[in-house]
Parts: C-alpha cells; sequence; structure tokens
C-alpha cells in the first residue's frame, strides 16, 4: 500500500504542475498543446546548466538540484515565448503552434545534447546523466497508519510543486491578475473594456505555463528516468493536457485527475506484483490509468465545459 | 523566382517610401491568386535561409548538404551508386517512406476540416498495422488475395476507431483530444503487450517479419539492372489525395462536414445532421489512418516494434498544416518532409553532418509555415497602405 502511494504521488504531482501551467494558457484562451515539448526543453536547459555547473565548479550532481529546477523554469518559460509570439503577435493556428514547438523541441534538443556531448565532453551519447534525487521521511507524520505513506519517501521537489501549486491556485482564483486571466479565456472584449490589454496577460499566462512544464520534466528527469535524453518525451505532457481537459479547467479537479493516473499506475504495477504474473503482463495493466479516465469522462463530461474564447484569436473589431 | 521573393523581406520600410515601384517579386506575394502557393514557398525559403545559418554555425556548407539532401532522397543522381542501386532505387524508397505519411496527413486534414483535432493518427495507425500483421501477414493466402485483404483490414480497423472517438464526442461530449490521447496510449501498451507475448522474434525484439505476400511494398524488384522497392499503396494515397480533394469541394457530405467545422451551431440550425457528420470524418479520417498504418507496418516496414507508437501520427499535423489542409497542397508538403527525412541519412554520412539536423529542419520549415497567416496579413496592410497613398496623392 505504501509504494503505491508513494509511487504514484511522485508521478502525480509533476503531471499535476503540468496541467496547472496548461490550466493557466487555455483559462487564458490560447491553447496550449505544446506542454510536451516545453517540458522537454526545460528539462535539457535544467539538465544542461547543472552538467556544466559541476563540470566548471567540481560539486556533485545532487546538490544542485534546486539551481536545476530553477533553470529549467527558466528554459521552458524562454521558449514558451515562442509559442506566445505564435499564438498572440503573429496569430497563427494555436494548436498547429502547439504542435510545431513539440516537434521543434524533440528535434532541437536531441540534436544539441549530442552536439554538445561530442564537441564538449567528447563522448558520443545522446544523454545527460543526472541520477535520482535524495528522498526523506518525515519521521512523526509517517507513522499514521496508511496516510503516513504520504509522508514517506518524498522527493525534495514534491514539496516544491507543493508550493508551487499552492502559490498558482491563489494567484488564479484570489488575485484581480488571475480574475482577468480567467476573463480573458470567457469573454476577452470585457478585459479590454475594463482597460486592460488582453495580449500581454495572454502572454504573461503562456509563459508561466512554460515556467511550470519546465520544472514538471526536471521532476521526471530527476525522479523516472534519472537522466535527460530524448526519451524524455514519454507523452506526459500529453497527459497532463487530458487531466487538465478532464477537470474541467479547474485547478482542484484537475489534481484529482492527475491522482487517478498515478495511483492507478503505481496500483497496477503493485499488482503485477502481487499476483507474481510475469512482467509482461505489467504492459497490460499499464492501460489502466487511461481506461479509466476514459470511463470517468463518460459520466463527467456532460457538464465539461472549455473556456468559451479558447483557441480563438482575440480581435478588438470583432462582436 | 525565389531570389526575387527574398527582396520584400527585409526592406518593408523602404518600400513605403518607394511606392510606385515595388517589383514583381512583390505582386507575386501580394496577388491574392496565387497565395496558396506563393505563401507557403516563401515560408519554405525562410526555413531554408534559418536551416542554413544552423549548418554554418557547426561548420558545414550548406549548399552542399541541402544538395545532398536531394541527392540521398533521389531527386538528383549522386556521384556513385553501389550495385544494383541507381537513382531509380532511390526515388521509389522515398516515394515508399512518403506513403504513410501522406495517407496519415490527410487523416488529420479530414477530421480538422470538421473541426476535429485527430492527435490518435499514430494508434489508429498501430491498431491496424497490428490488426492486419495478426490476420494475414503470416498466412499463406496468395499475394494477390492477400494485399487487398490488408487493405481492408486497415480501413476497417481505423475506421472503426475513428468512429468510436466521434461518438465519444458526440454522445459523451468527450473531447476528441483527450479521447485520443488515452487511445494512443492504450493501443501502444495493449499491441505491445501482445506482439511481445505472442508474436515476438527473439533476436530483433519485434514482431517477427511477415511475408512478402501480404507486403504492400514488391522488395527487391529486378529491373534494368537495379533491385528497387515499389510501394503499391503510394498509387493508392495519391488516388485518395484526389479523390478527398473532389469528396470536400463536390459533393453535399464534403460541404456538410466543412459547415460542421466552421460553426456547429449554424450547421445545426441550417438542418445538417452534426452528429452523423462529425461521426462520418471520423471514419473517414480513421480509415485514411489505418491506411496510412498498414502502408508503414505491411509496407515500408514488414514489422512492428512493441511499445512505440511511429511519429508519423504527430509529423502528420504538421505536414497537414503546411499543405493548408488542402489534398493537393499535403501531397507536396508530405514530399518535402520526405525528402528532408530521407535525404538525411545521406547528408549525414557524405557531410558529416549530424543526422538530427533533418528533423530541425523540418521543425523550422513547420516554425515558418505557421507564420503565413503573418505574412498574409503584413502584405495585405503593405498593400493597402500603398492604395491610401497613391489615393491621397492623386
Amino acid at each position: 500500500m505504501d509504494t503505491i502511494i508513494i509511487d504514484g504521488l511522485s508521478f502525480a504531482l509533476p503531471l499535476f504542475i503540468m496541467a496547472i501551467g496548461g490550466i493557466y494558457s487555455e483559462r487564458s484562451g490560447i491553447t496550449n498543446l505544446a506542454i510536451e515539448g516545453l517540458q522537454g526543453f526545460g528539462a535539457f536547459i535544467g539538465a544542461l546548466a547543472v552538467i556544466l555547473i559541476s563540470n566548471f565548479a567540481k560539486t556533485d550532481l545532487e546538490s544542485l538540484f534546486y539551481l536545476a529546477i530553477a533553470f529549467a523554469m527558466i528554459g521552458g518559460m524562454v521558449f514558451s515565448i515562442l509559442h506566445a509570439v505564435l499564438c498572440i503577435k503573429f496569430k497563427a493556428n494555436q494548436v498547429i503552434s502547439g504542435v510545431v514547438i513539440n516537434i521543434l523541441s524533440v528535434a532541437l534538443t536531441s540534436f544539441l545534447t549530442s552536439q554538445i556531448n561530442k564537441n564538449a565532453f567528447g563522448a558520443a551519447s545522446d544523454k545527460f546523466q543526472l541520477g535520482v534525487s535524495k528522498r526523506f521521511t518525515i519521521g512523526g507524520l509517517s507513522r499514521i497508519p496508511v496516510i503516513g505513506a504520504v509522508f514517506k519517501g518524498i522527493y525534495p521537489f514534491e514539496i516544491v510543486i507543493i508550493i508551487i501549486a499552492f502559490f498558482a491556485w491563489y494567484v488564479l482564483y484570489k488575485t484581480r491578475y488571475g480574475l482577468r486571466l480567467r476573463a480573458c479565456g470567457d469573454n476577452p472584449h470585457s478585459v479590454d473594456a475594463a482597460g486592460v490589454e488582453v495580449s500581454r496577460i495572454r502572454f504573461t499566462a503562456v509563459m508561466v505555463s512554460g515556467a511550470l512544464s519546465g520544472l514538471g520534466g526536471m521532476c521526471f528527469a530527476y525522479s523516472i528516468s534519472a537522466n535527460f535524453s530524448p526519451n524524455i518525451y514519454m507523452g506526459y505532457g500529453y497527459l497532463a493536457i487530458a487531466a487538465l481537459i478532464f477537470g474541467n479547467w479547474k485547478i482542484l479537479p484537475a489534481l484529482g485527475a492527475c491522482l487517478i493516473f498515478g495511483f492507478a499506475k503505481s496500483g497496477g504495477y503493485r499488482i503485477v506484483q502481487l499476483m507474481k504474473l510475469p512482467s509482461a503482463y505489467s504492459d497490460l495493466i499499464m492501460i489502466l490509468p487511461y481506461v479509466l479516465t476514459l470511463l470517468l469522462l463518460i459520466f463527467f463530461s456532460k457538464t465539461n465545459r472549455a473556456p468559451r474564447a479558447l483557441g480563438e484569436i482575440y480581435d478588438k473589431g470583432k462582436r | 523566382m525565389d531570389k526575387e521573393k527574398r527582396k520584400p523581406t527585409k526592406p518593408t520600410e523602404k518600400m513605403n517610401l518607394s511606392s510606385d515601384s515595388p517589383g514583381i517579386s512583390f505582386h507575386l506575394l501580394a496577388n491574392e491568386k496565387w497565395q496558396p502557393i506563393t505563401i507557403p514557398a516563401f515560408s519554405i525559403l525562410l526555413s531554408l535561409i534559418a536551416a542554413a545559418i544552423v549548418i554554418l554555425l557547426i561548420g558545414k556548407n550548406p549548399l552542399n548538404a541541402f544538395l545532398n539532401l536531394l541527392q540521398g532522397s533521389g531527386i538528383l543522381p549522386k556521384p556513385s551508386y553501389a550495385g544494383y542501386k541507381g537513382i531509380l532505387t532511390d526515388f521509389l524508397s522515398l516515394l515508399n517512406a512518403m506513403t504513410p505519411l501522406l495517407f496519415a496527413s490527410l487523416a488529420v486534414a479530414v477530421a480538422f476540416k470538421a473541426g476535429l483535432f485527430n492527435i490518435g493518427v499514430s494508434g489508429m495507425m498501430l491498431t491496424a498495422g497490428f490488426t492486419a500483421t495478426v490476420a494475414v501477414g503470416y498466412s499463406d493466402l496468395n499475394s494477390f488475395l492477400a494485399k487487398p485483404v490488408v487493405l481492408i483490414i486497415g480501413i476497417g480497423a481505423g475506421a472503426v476507431m475513428g468512429a468510436f472517438v466521434g461518438w465519444l464526442k458526440y454522445r459523451f461530449n468527450i473531447n476528441e483530444v483527450v479521447s485520443t490521447i488515452m487511445l494512443n496510449n492504450i493501443a501502444q501498451y495493449v499491441f505491445g503487450f501482445f506482439i511481445n507475448a505472442y508474436i515476438v522474434d527473439p533476436v530483433s525484439r519485434q514482431s517477427r517479419y511477415i511475408l512478402d505476400s501480404s507486403r504492400l511494398t514488391l522488395v527487391n524488384v529486378e529491373y534494368g539492372g537495379l533491385k528497387m522497392d515499389i510501394p503499391l499503396g503510394f498509387i493508392l494515397a495519391i488516388a485518395a489525395a484526389v479523390f478527398l480533394k473532389f469528396f470536400m469541394d463536390k459533393t453535399i457530405l464534403g460541404y456538410e462536414i466543412k459547415t460542421v467545422g466552421a460553426n456547429r451551431n449554424a450547421a445545426k440550425y441550417a438542418g445538417i445532421n452534426v452528429k452523423k457528420n462529425i461521426i462520418l470524418a471520423m471514419v473517414i479520417s480513421g480509415a485514411l489512418a489505418g491506411l496510412a498504418g498498414v502502408t508503414y507496418y505491411l509496407g515500408y516496414f514488414s514489422s512492428i516494434q512493441p511499445k512505440v507508437l511511429s511519429s508519423v501520427g504527430y509529423d502528420a499535423i504538421a505536414v497537414s498544416l503546411l499543405g493548408n489542409s488542402n489534398p493537393v497542397g499535403i501531397v507536396f508538403s508530405s514530399l518535402l518532409i520526405s525528402i528532408i527525412s530521407k535525404g538525411s541519412t545521406y547528408m549525414s554520412s557524405i557531410a558529416g553532418i549530424d543526422q538530427d539536423i533533418a528533423s530541425v529542419i523540418t521543425g523550422l520549415i513547420l516554425l515558418f509555415s505557421a507564420c503565413g497567416e503573418y505574412i498574409k496579413f503584413k502584405i495585405r496592410r503593405l498593400n493597402d497602405r500603398q492604395l491610401e497613398r497613391k489615393e491621397s496623392e492623386a
């Protein structure tokens, strides 16, 4: 039971933070399919930064973990500017821009990774080795039965994510900026009439989504894969999009969706272990989160409603 | 023509000053009738310039690199060929690689016309490929029977999956982006499991190779001293593009699908059956994706790698955009993207440029073509300004 909760959380939380980024962007009216590419690019920048720093300063990689997160967020944010410029300034189709960013990100990061490895480190490799970040356990709380597992074997990034997620929730629902952002997605003309520039709000929203995606990508790189390689494009970004749509473009329901993904995944593995099935069966179990999502969607989708102005290019003159 | 077109980009300000002589190139870009061709061409040109800069930065000659791309894909002759190989061999293998991409891009385009966004092409391809492999790939049907059966199974499997997505969308209001992502993952793991459990080749770690009788590409055909792979599916793909063009532009069903895509409520108000059209569009899209699947797994390749979705389905989204969701445009855009990816192997072996640069170039092309609307907008504004000036002078 404990492992289900521990592994489930460590998968669900990075997904959740990417989904929050997506919610920011989509609630402001910009469709964001680029999350997959943004998380990869963010993780690439984060990994590259710590590899370079550890090479020059001769420190070990694990102590640079927070630095990696910071760089990953910056990297994701910078790359997301491309999406923002394409969608807002160049009036490109947002879906297409997102897909283009994904393709470009995969291409650029794998190209640059092998180039940098070859030229700077003299090794022909397509990955940056990072290692897994240390886990810790909160003494007292972890002894509570069942729920205590939440406080066991925590990755440091889980704490970071929870803090940032709470902050993001506060900004989106309790501040003036958040109100305007949500209005931009439903009725941008009203925001314009209130004297606020729609494009500026949307631009920042996309950048927030880039930063949070970068954070999520870095967390995956430091936990599941223990390195940065093109394998980071496993489709987790798309999963985050599914979670946010499942969560009806709201933060708390999206958390629920991510937890379902996480627990269904870790629970599935556990079942395979307990029933002593050959490991090939874990592939069959892996479909559990997706089947579950489809089934739940059948019951909960009726009331789902996308932000009204989602995907539309803002046109001041339109009635 | 290409060189002339470069002019209006940079000296935009200058052109405002000398409005009397804007030059032929500008007229070409500004002519709205030709814009569907000139603007993509212009974007491609911009992206090639950007790619050339990237290649220059890593210290190689971009012109040679582009030449190698064309040579590697069989458009231009190479300086020397190995035995049994010639320009025709390369060109046919280009078409072989292009076939699934063309089908997949058409699949994306049909859904797009109906206002649906089919990310699930990869999953549908895998479903169709797996079903056809299991059903026909290892059977002893003779090749005249086996190949059509493969095609029919591909179409059927894809169409069923497409219909399912359309039904979920209409009946339960499930966003097709989510359902296709879910189905992609489900297909990937389920078929990965079955391949690993039943038809895996212990050496290659892929599914066992299918028999040649059911393969949609004729391999190692000897003709005129050359050994070639002839992609039968390519003819079908072109036919599908032509049919789709006709279907969308000239038939009532096509018109209805486009109307539903343009405005679902208006379509409903006009008495169009939205449910039928959403499902129909997804069925056609799925069928085309299925064809992409069988030409990919039972044509270009002859086995399936377990637990891997091909990137063709995602690339197709961008190729479809580059072709402006127009079947004829898609034929050319998929040709272009195939040339770059197919020629890159030769380029990396000759010029020593990392093969990954090919996908960077592809990405750049798509990036610039996404800006097509903006270029159009800028040109229109320039045009308007010139008109205003002329009026004020008069």
